[in-house]
């Protein structure tokens, strides 16, 4: 399965992930084992906590202030001889960027991996402009080459098996290829190696900018980050408005947790800080730099219901410990961001009417809020969401019914007692063992889980027993 | 086209709809930057040889080597010790002044064939061409490093004239020399340096990227196989040097 096809409804995409055997397998011995990386980090690292909420605090101080720090950033950019672009849509970045690849002449444009610019649609537009982009990060090369989308935010390939790969390589590569991950990767390198020394164009995101310095900061594992930052003649980053960072100094605070969160590594392999152009006596690096800002839905959200989402790191450790993730992984989610923050991201970005049917794709257990470096109230965002669409009448009509119904019974004692009375009558025919296996209209609901029986007697019976009983 | 004062205006104009948002504040800088640093290297004067320790364990635990020699003319054996084991000669290196010492002609002697980097700006476009392609064949990279990272095992470079980006980045194995004066316990204290090195506001000699490196290149994409050296060298050599090599 390619990009998920979205005229097909949310469930059944869901269940075809499902039923692929390696899918499921893949997904389970990834994110186990990013769950347990992440653990082990945090564990040997008892200032993590209280960084965690020092990092949350950053965030809320700069999201208050975003308009101070972003004027402080893109001064600082313009000082060092850097250009600042604005974008308010998908549409306008593109324009952008294209603009600078055509007056730069470029050809080919190497990319470290950026969902921003997946968010922006970018590699599409650049084809299209005569440009070749080349995805430099290993995993997202190979679904480059499958013409596909990343299915994590950290791991873009955990879905495809070294088969799979050997295959796509030698496809390209127009010989045949082992399926051995260590030979794999030495050819991507030399492949790759030769496109950054060609390339005109360098694009990348940013994991975070620093507006006293306007340094733009890039975390990699495979140094493709510094590549694209060093070896072209022109560097353009896009960066969403909210990943600005106010000093140096907060930096290292969300450096000492992003890594841990995300992979449990320490720190990332490279971390690299990039203020502006080449400078005089430097061997190497772009002439031109450019920093594009991006809107697309964000700023909205400064005063938004979904505001809290802007503090997200794009770690990915909500996804590992997702339970709907683990079992469906990122293509089913039919869109740019995956997992619990992709469903809020997602409404961010494309309006609440895009997720009618993934703001339900949550057990709401809570286990992303413990896992955010940032301690984002994920579920409290997706109720909101839900009700939302509920009131929007985009809820399936006999959600909309039974919720409506419930809801005016439960502000009524007398008649909610009533309702249980009859309730516990009418349920007869249905009762098995004190349980509910199957009801007409809600197979749905009981084909995987059983409805507990109403019971004999309710607490609010067994309550007012207990009070006429007990003395006072 | 969105222009800056639109965008701006509209984020001003969201900003002014929030409503009862709790108080926060970024994290604490250190008010005067140089004083704070000259006080971790006063602390460090006395606590160094555990902050090397833990270096050399994170060092060791994320793939990389650790070595420790007296001084700046014991690098050479090393540095050719791990030539010969890989069968490589071609090494560039960051221009003398840089790295603390010429180390060329000592390095020639035990036969390999070092090329340091020129010291200021290069004008011609196909000088520079011909140096990046320099570096881009060599198989061995010989830097400095501005801090070496005891927490977490990494060091910080600094970029810069006689400094290349591309000599710790293109070939496939990268030695960097470091002293005590590097040392730093965590990121925290590292933090106090990139304080320092931007308190002015102005570039200075430094040029535009500061690099961590921890460890070698990696990647795990390929069925989560850890694999060494993708796009970065696939080795990295750290030496400790006792006496110090800079100012």
């Amino acid at each position: 399965m390619s990009q998920a096809d979205l005229s097909i409804p949310f469930r059944r995409r869901a269940g075809r992930a499902m039923e692929d055997a390696f899918l499921q397998e893949a997904l389970t011995i990834a994110t186990t084992k990013f769950i347990g990386l992440r653990r082990e980090a945090f564990d040997a690292f008892p200032e993590g906590e209280r960084l965690r909420d020092v990092a949350r605090e950053i965030k809320e101080a700069t999201l208050q202030h975003l308009d101070r720090y972003l004027e402080q950033l893109i001064g600082n950019v313009e000082r060092f001889g850097g250009r600042v672009h604005f974008a308010t849509t998908p549409a306008e970045a593109r324009a952008v960027i294209l603009e600078i690849g055509r007056r730069a002449g470029a050809r080919m444009a190497v990319k470290s991996k950026s969902m921003a610019t997946e968010e922006i649609h970018l590699n599409e537009a650049l084809e299209a402009a005569g440009i070749v982009p080349v995805e430099t990060d290993l995993g997202e090369y190979i679904i480059q080459l499958a013409h596909e989308r990343p299915s994590h935010i950290i791991a873009p390939a955990i879905h495809k098996t070294k088969g799979q790969i050997a295959d796509l390589f030698g496809k390209e590569l127009k010989r045949t290829v082992p399926a051995d991950p260590e030979a794999l990767t030495k050819l991507a390198r030399g492949e790759l190696r030769e496109k950054f020394l060609q390339a005109d164009l360098g694009i990348t995101g940013a994991n975070f900018a620093v507006a006293d310095t306007g340094t733009v900061v890039l975390v990699t594992n495979e140094g493709n980050g510094r590549m694209v930052t060093s070896l072209p003649r022109v560097h353009v980053a896009v960066m969403g408005v909210e990943k600005v960072v106010p000093s140096m100094t907060d930096l290292m605070v969300f450096l000492a947790i992003l890594a841990k969160s995300a992979t449990g590594q320490k720190l990332s392999v490279y971390t690299t800080l990039v203020q502006g152009p080449r400078r005089a006596g430097e061997l190497e690096g772009p002439e031109e730099f450019h920093l594009v800002l991006l809107d697309n839905g964000r700023v909205d959200q400064l005063a938004g219901p979904l505001r809290e989402a802007l503090d997200c790191l794009r770690c990915g450790a909500c996804l590992n410990v997702c339970p709907v993730y683990r079992q469906i992984g990122g293509h089913a989610y039919g869109h740019t961001y995956p997992g619990p923050i992709g469903i809020l991201l997602t409404a961010m970005l494309n309006g609440p009417g895009s997720v009618k049917e993934l703001a339900h794709a949550s057990s709401l257990c809570g286990a992303c809020v413990d896992a955010c470096p940032v301690r984002i109230d994920i579920p409290r965002m997706l109720i909101e969401l839900r009700r939302e669409v509920d009131e929007k009448r985009i809820a399936p009509w006999i959600e909309r019914v039974v919720f409506t119904s419930v809801g005016w019974l439960l502000a009524r004692p007398l008649l909610y007692g009533l309702a249980g009375r009859i309730a516990r009558v009418l349920q007869r025919p249905f009762v098995r063992d004190g349980a509910i296996r199957s009801l007409p209209l809600f197979g749905d609901w009981t084909r995987t889980r059983d409805l507990p029986a109403v019971a004999s007697r309710t607490f609010r019976e067994r309550w007012s027993e207990l009070e006429r009983e007990t003395p006072r | 086209m969105t222009t800056r004062a639109e965008f701006m205006a509209r984020i001003r104009a969201e900003l002014g709809k929030t409503r009862g948002l709790p108080p926060a504040t970024p994290a604490r800088r250190p008010e005067r930057p140089r004083v704070e640093a000259e006080a971790i290297r006063a602390e460090l004067a006395e606590r160094w040889p555990e902050a090397l320790e833990r270096f050399r364990h994170e060092l060791e635990k994320v793939g990389g080597v650790f070595y420790r020699v007296a001084t700046l003319a014991e690098v050479v054996p090393v540095v050719a010790g791990i030539a010969r084991e890989r069968a490589a000669r071609r090494l560039v290196s960051w221009h003398a002044a840089e790295l603390g010492g010429d180390l060329g002609p000592a390095l020639t002697a035990h036969g390999l064939e070092p090329v340091a980097m020129p010291p200021g700006e290069v004008a011609s476009a196909a000088e520079r061409q011909r140096l990046r392609e320099l570096v881009a064949a060599a198989e061995l990279g010989l830097t400095g490093a501005d801090l070496a990272i005891a927490e977490t095992g990494t060091l910080v470079l600094s970029s810069g004239a006689g400094r290349p980006r591309s000599t710790s980045l293109l070939p496939p194995y990268h030695i960097a020399l470091f002293d005590r004066t590097a040392l730093v316990e965590s990121l925290a204290q590292a933090g106090v340096f990139l304080e320092l090195w931007h308190a002015d506001g102005e570039p200075g000699n430094r040029g535009a990227v500061i690099s961590f490196i921890t460890g070698p290149s990696r990647t795990a994409d390929i069925e989560l196989t850890l694999t060494r050296g993708v796009h970065g060298p696939k080795e990295v050599h750290a030496i400790f040097v006792e006496a110090p090599i800079r100012g």
